[in-house]
């Protein structure tokens, strides 16, 4: 069993050896043997991570953590390590990428039945599979960086995978360059934190962290710095637009996002977690992300009609909580929220997806009345929401209560926020199922069966683990109905949102869409906030200009003063040729005065 | 050994002018391949232990006037040595662009490497000087001969932009000579190296050196030959002259300026630092105005070169092995991009941003040199994995402590890279190709393989950069240990007031 563990720096390699094997599928290849075989090599790689990481778990599971480094290489003095850590949370985390990324894989075989760019979306999908089981491992500061920056690369391939629409095209563009601005604010904190503390790695960070004394202003900075990662990555405000329209990627692909992808700028945030004690501020500004950006992405997921960006700023919304948790020090419900947004986001995703993948349409204007055809994907969205929002026994539940309960000592404000932010994410979740399933069916939703089962079976595999895992929680002594006694107010919060939902969107006497009586505030939620305008008319506005300006500056000025210098030559040049006209007198004159000149230099002191 | 690598191909070259067209090629082939096998011994034989001159020669030539003809190899020369082998290695091996008048073409770049080689290899000043300006004359050529519509312009903004520089630290190192305290004029590095001058004479003296180098390089202000003349050369021409030819500027950075005034540079290292920043961001941004994806790639150059001009201004240990890294990193990348993009070039005739569009098209575009370019761009972009990241992130960690603003700006203009590299590619590979005018000639596989072995060392030192790095540890501790410690220089600085 040890073998298991010590080797468990395989895990991320297995996809990583499925993703060079995609590069054999080149288009002539593929051509011949069509492009499944890409799939298949992939599907089968990441069920040897999924085998090698659950017996690990197994292994590991009630022991402490075993810590060891793998040198990378060192220069100067400085080494470069690769600091594991391997404990049943790190391992367990692997279980649940390569398990989530394992049942998306098999989606993608139904989802993508017609699709040619099998070879780059597996390789795509194992890569980041890689990268994020690598992640969890990981114990250092450094690559944790390197990580999330490749995984940046990433996600702007895996966005631009059907490259030839032009929405892919700037959603994949939006996406890169957003993640990329916090990457390298995360870059910034990594370079500046080092001379301090002297170290990359998680576990001497926090030890320096206890002890450390430090120039508070440059510590508030580096801390803003390392915070800006996980928020880039967690789509919190300012850098949340990017998710939105990472949507228009492949959907098996938004399974993965959705699910795990997002929260690794949360896992980051976690490790990072110990050092923010160092800073007030940093913490307040943690939670007041945090905060606004779950409040307020879940207001625009209300307004959404395309029903993947309806499910995108949910994610956002649980991440803002997670952000709150872990600004709190309420690291336990962060693991709990974590988990739950895995499961049941990528859950909603799935069911959505079977929806979306025969109905032709994601406009929930188009859709409804699917309840008697397609009870399957309906049961599973439910079970998703269950997974989400705050619905005891379920999984979401339990996370939330743990997040409620401790800001209620500490910051009863927030924990009113909380719950008010529970109820609209149930009442936003309600209200998308209302308008798939509920009333009658329209033109698109007249004829429409549940999906191949290479769809289904997944979906009802991960229906069934979300329904379980808070027996898996009880079991580890994680959860106790205890907590549902002191948090009851939070049923009563989605009851609110359950009922108000159902009252509006299950309910045929209320005519849809529903229109806010003010025209200004409805189209404020729906376009976002009107963040995309907002960017364009500062940053991008900004960068546009100033790059033609110093272009500009650069032909004109600087290389026109170039320029300048050789036709001043050249015309000096031309018109002085004139001045040779073989007049000797003139000659001896200019002659005169230079000399004239240089004696009176020479001898005027 | 070292004499070899400097003759070996001028001695190519005077066999090649006497052959047919063909086997001048085949004679090109033969000595480039030569050169590159006689590189990989010289790294075999390389001591690591010591940040010495190795394999040292030393002829007299004119010593009364000081000229001497001495060489000598260390842990700053080797790597760009190396790199100046594979580049025409590849040119020579692979190129397929240049149809007229090959045989001339090929002596000229086993030419203009001879003179790179004795410049990296130079070590007295006025020999250095001597390749410098030497290896004008064949790059004159070569950009003036096979260039694009504007050669000319090109080609003599090129010359006289270069000649000055020449003229700069030809003024630099006359005076150094004769400020020197000794019967003779010295042109020994090692000798010069053991002065000790006066700081006001060092700074003069220094300045003049460093807005020579700062032309070739070239650092901004000085950078405007630069766009004109990599847009205006042929591929092959501009793979040498961007991935080598402009590092004897950074490379007379680290080895003369750095080198040997070691007083004067830390004095002035804060504001070599704030240039090298604003530099960067200069770079960076008037790279993303750019409507053609080769002037893009020409402008990406200027930045990327200020990264060693602030590895050279912090002088720790570390950032001096960032900024030797960045070079040959730049090199390799500069490379393969203008590889790519003259592919394109040629495949579709044109450049323009506003026209090019769907490249990663299966069927009817070029996947394989787009998904290289992809990688390509994204390298320079820093992104990690690839050996531009560590490098610069090299650079970064050796500079912060001693110049954290400006190596946050350099941060951000690698921020601002991704911003045109993404621009590029957006255009360039993605987007829908028009079927009805998608009909390009297909790409061989021999004009991909170039390409193909740049990207293989880009990604092989990206992922094990021990192999980019261990070469110039030991020299570049020597070169920031003969820096004085900064009590040394806040007391200078109290004594110049």
């Amino acid at each position: 069993m040890q073998a298991w563990i010590d080797t468990i720096w395989l895990v991320p390699l297995y996809s990583l050896v499925g993703a060079g094997l995609s590069l054999i599928w080149t288009p002539s290849i593929t051509r011949k043997t069509g492009p499944r075989p890409a799939g298949y090599v992939n599907i089968f790689m990441t069920f040897l991570a999924l085998l090698h990481s659950t017996i690990a778990l197994v292994g590991i599971w009630g022991k402490s953590s075993q810590l060891f480094s793998l040198l990378w290489f060192s220069v100067e003095g400085l080494d470069f390590t690769f600091d594991v850590e391997v404990s049943a949370l790190t391992v367990g985390a692997m279980v649940v990428i390569t398990g989530i990324n394992f049942l998306a894989q098999i989606y993608a075989v139904g989802y993508m039945e017609m699709d040619w760019g099998w070879a780059r979306f597996y390789a795509l999908l194992a890569f980041f599979e890689a990268g994020m089981c690598a992640l969890s491992i990981c114990d250092s500061l450094f690559f944790s960086y390197v990580i999330l920056e490749i995984l940046t690369l990433g996600t702007y391939l895996l966005v631009g995978m059907w490259y030839n629409q032009s929405l892919v095209v700037t959603g994949a563009r939006d996406a890169f360059l957003t993640k990329r601005v916090g990457d390298l604010l995360l870059l910034m904190g990594v370079v500046s934190i080092f001379p301090l503390a002297g170290t990359w790695n998680f576990h001497l960070l926090a030890d320096w962290a206890e002890k450390a004394e430090v120039n508070p202003v440059v510590i508030t900075l580096i801390l803003l710095g390392l915070l800006a990662g996980p928020m880039g990555k967690c789509a919190q405000f300012p850098l949340h637009l990017w998710l939105d329209e990472a949507m228009e990627g492949p959907l098996p692909s938004t399974i993965l996002r959705n699910g795990v992808v997002v929260p690794t700028g949360a896992w980051v945030l976690i490790k990072i977690h110990p050092l923010l004690q160092l800073s007030v501020v940093a913490q307040q500004v943690a939670i007041a992300i945090g905060a606004a950006t779950a409040l307020g992405t879940v207001l625009i997921a209300i307004g959404q009609i395309d029903a993947k960006r309806a499910l995108s700023y949910l994610v956002s919304a649980y991440m803002g909580l997670i952000f709150m948790a872990v600004g709190t020090g309420s690291i336990e419900s962060a693991y709990l929220l974590m988990l739950s947004n895995a499961l049941g986001a990528g859950l909603l995703v799935m069911a959505l997806g079977s929806i979306i993948s025969n109905n032709i349409t994601q406009d929930l204007t188009l859709l409804g009345g699917l309840w008697s055809r397609r009870p399957i994907s309906g049961l599973s969205f439910l079970v998703g929401m269950a997974g989400l929002g705050a619905l005891p026994p379920f999984s979401g539940f339990w996370g939330l209560s743990s997040l409620y309960q401790s800001l209620q000592a500490s910051r009863p404000g927030l924990a009113v926020l909380v719950l008010v932010i529970n109820a609209l994410l149930v009442f936003s979740l309600v209200r998308v199922f209302g308008l798939v399933w509920g009333g009658k069916p329209k033109q698109m939703t007249e004829r429409s069966v549940e999906p191949l089962w290479l769809m289904v079976l997944p979906m009802t595999v991960l229906a069934g683990v979300v329904l379980h895992t808070p027996q898996l929680w009880t079991g580890m002594g994680l959860i106790s109905w205890q907590s549902f006694a002191d948090s009851w107010v939070l049923l009563l919060s989605t009851l609110v949102g359950i009922g108000l939902g159902a009252y509006i969107y299950l309910n045929e006497g209320i005519a849809k869409p529903i229109a806010l009586p003010s025209r200004f505030i409805q189209d404020f939620f729906t376009y976002d906030f009107y963040t995309p305008q907002l960017y364009k008319f500062t940053v991008v506005g900004l960068v546009d200009i100033f790059s033609r300006l110093m272009y500009w500056f650069d032909r004109f000025f600087v290389d026109g003063l170039g320029n300048l210098f050789g036709i001043v030559t050249i015309l000096g040049g031309e018109s002085l040729k004139y001045s040779t006209f073989g007049q000797f007198q003139l000659y001896m004159l200019t002659m005169l005065l230079g000399v004239g000149l240089l004696v009176f230099l020479v001898f005027r002191t | 050994m070292l004499s070899t690598l400097i003759w070996l191909p001028i001695g190519g070259a005077t066999i090649a002018s006497f052959c047919s067209a063909k086997w001048a090629r085949i004679v090109a082939i033969l000595t480039s391949s030569a050169i590159l096998f006689l590189h990989v011994l010289l790294l075999r034989q390389f001591n690591l232990g010591t940040g010495e001159f190795q394999f040292s020669e030393n002829l007299p030539w004119l010593p009364n006037i000081g000229l001497n003809y001495t060489l000598g190899v260390d842990g700053l020369s080797l790597p760009l040595l190396v790199l100046n082998a594979l580049l025409t290695w590849l040119v020579l091996c692979f190129d397929r662009e240049v149809k007229e008048r090959p045989r001339l073409f090929y002596v000229l770049i086993l030419l203009i490497h001879a003179g790179l080689s004795g410049a990296f290899l130079a070590l007295n000043t006025l020999l250095f000087l001597l390749f410098y300006e030497i290896e004008l004359i064949p790059l004159y050529l070569v950009i003036a001969i096979w260039g694009s519509k504007q050669k000319n312009y090109a080609a003599t903004k090129f010359l006289i932009f270069t000649a000055v520089s020449g003229i700069l630290i030809l003024a630099g190192f006359l005076g150094l000579a004769w400020v020197a305290p000794a019967p003779k004029p010295v042109f020994d590095y090692q000798s010069l190296r053991s002065l000790s001058l006066p700081v006001t004479a060092q700074i003069v003296l220094l300045l003049l050196l460093v807005a020579g180098f700062a032309i070739k390089a070239p650092f901004v202000p000085f950078h405007t030959w630069l766009p004109d003349t990599y847009v205006e050369s042929a591929t092959p021409v501009v793979m040498i002259l961007g991935g080598v030819v402009a590092k004897m500027g950074t490379y007379g950075l680290f080895r003369f300026c750095v080198g040997l005034f070691p007083e004067a540079w830390s004095l002035l290292s804060p504001w070599f630092a704030l240039w090298a920043g604003l530099g960067i961001l200069y770079g960076a941004v008037t790279a993303i105005a750019q409507k053609d994806i080769k002037r893009m790639v020409a402008y990406s150059s200027i930045g990327h070169m200020s990264y060693v001009l602030l590895a050279a201004a912090a002088v720790t240990p570390l950032s001096l092995v960032g900024g030797i890294a960045q070079m040959v990193s730049h090199g390799l990348i500069l490379a393969l991009l203008f590889n790519l993009v003259g592919i394109i070039e040629k495949k579709v005739g044109t450049r323009e941003l506003d026209v090019l569009n769907g490249l990663l098209n299966p069927l009817r575009g070029f996947p394989t040199v787009s998904a290289l370019l992809i990688l390509g761009g994204m390298a320079s972009a820093g992104i990690p994995g690839m050996v531009g990241f560590i490098a610069e992130f090299l650079v970064f960690q050796g500079s912060f402590s001693k110049f954290p603003l400006p190596t946050l700006l350099a941060i951000l203009g690698t921020g601002l890279t991704a911003v045109y590299f993404v621009i590029l590619l957006n255009r360039t590979c993605f987007g829908k190709l028009d079927n009805k005018t998608a009909y390009y000639p297909k790409v061989l596989s021999s004009e991909k393989l170039p390409a193909f072995v740049l990207t293989t060392l880009i990604v092989f030192l990206g992922i094990q950069p021990h192999w980019l790095v261990t070469w110039s540890e030991t020299t570049a501790q020597k070169i920031s240990s003969r820096l004085p410690s900064n009590a040394i220089v806040q007391l200078i600085n109290l004594q110049q007031q």
